[in-house]
């Protein structure tokens, strides 16, 4: 259950932080939230991340190889059409979950793309934050063939 | 850095091709190597802020990002990289 007040709380203050003028960004994640970037598992880097969320698994699309052949290159794109805060991608592939956050500005169209490295087979996870206030998610399995990240 | 950008129906599709090693300190220890990896792309036209990625050391080595924003051709986008010993890298391009 999300405590009311303190997600209440939590928007008003990156808010404040988003009509700060900025040279570059608003809420860097790197240094608000280094305990997600810390973190092993999934379930705790976005506990870390976002707090204790209950996301729906809906409007969230990975495109990503069901089979990568290199596991230090795998391309992966996230989409979305949910007017998105932030989004975040997670594996349970790696020494510690976390692999890239971004912030999604006013107006912005989530439709990202990166490439990343998996040490072996395992699940991706993406969570796109919603301006309303709700978190969305997809999971999806990626075997891996040659591990990448130097395993 | 390689930074491509083309606009169709008020859509500016991006393409960044960054050269950096990006080594997580657990790999580095590994690959007996120093650690360091892109921590954040940021990406302007003008004062705006149309893209901004915080990254880790498993985003593969030369790292090619994508995005999408709402724009024009002719403006200028101004890419930068920022990594975790602080060095930082810009490109500038216009829209085509």
């Amino acid at each position: 259950m999300i405590n009311r007040r303190k997600f209440l709380g939590l928007g008003l203050g990156l808010a404040t932080l988003a009509l700060a003028p900025v040279t570059a960004s608003a809420l860097d994640f790197r240094k608000e939230k280094i305990d997600a970037w810390k973190a092993e598992k999934p379930a705790d880097a976005i506990k870390a991340l976002y707090g204790d969320i209950k996301p729906e698994e809906k409007g969230v699309k990975i495109k990503a190889p069901k089979l990568a052949e290199n596991g230090g290159k795998i391309p992966v794109s996230i989409k979305s059409d949910i007017e998105a805060k932030s989004v975040a991608i997670f594996q349970d592939a790696n020494p510690r979950a976390t692999v890239a956050v971004w912030t999604v500005q006013e107006g912005g169209i989530v439709d990202y793309s990166i490439t990343m490295k998996m040490k072996g087979s395992g699940k991706i996870t993406a969570i796109v934050e919603g301006k309303d206030g709700k978190f969305y998610s997809k999971v999806l399995p990626i075997e891996v063939s040659k591990g990448g990240c130097g395993g | 850095m390689k930074v491509k950008a083309k606009e169709k129906d008020g859509i500016v599709k991006v393409k960044v091709l960054a050269k950096h090693q990006n080594i997580g300190p657990e790999e580095a220890e590994k690959k007996k190597k120093e650690a360091n990896f892109i921590t954040s792309v940021v990406a302007k036209v003008g004062t705006a802020v149309v893209f901004e990625l915080n990254g880790s050391g498993f985003m593969s080595a030369n790292p090619l990002y994508k995005f999408k924003f709402k724009g024009k051709k002719g403006d200028e986008l101004d890419v930068t990289w920022t990594d975790f010993k602080g060095e930082t890298e810009n490109k500038k391009v216009k829209i085509k």
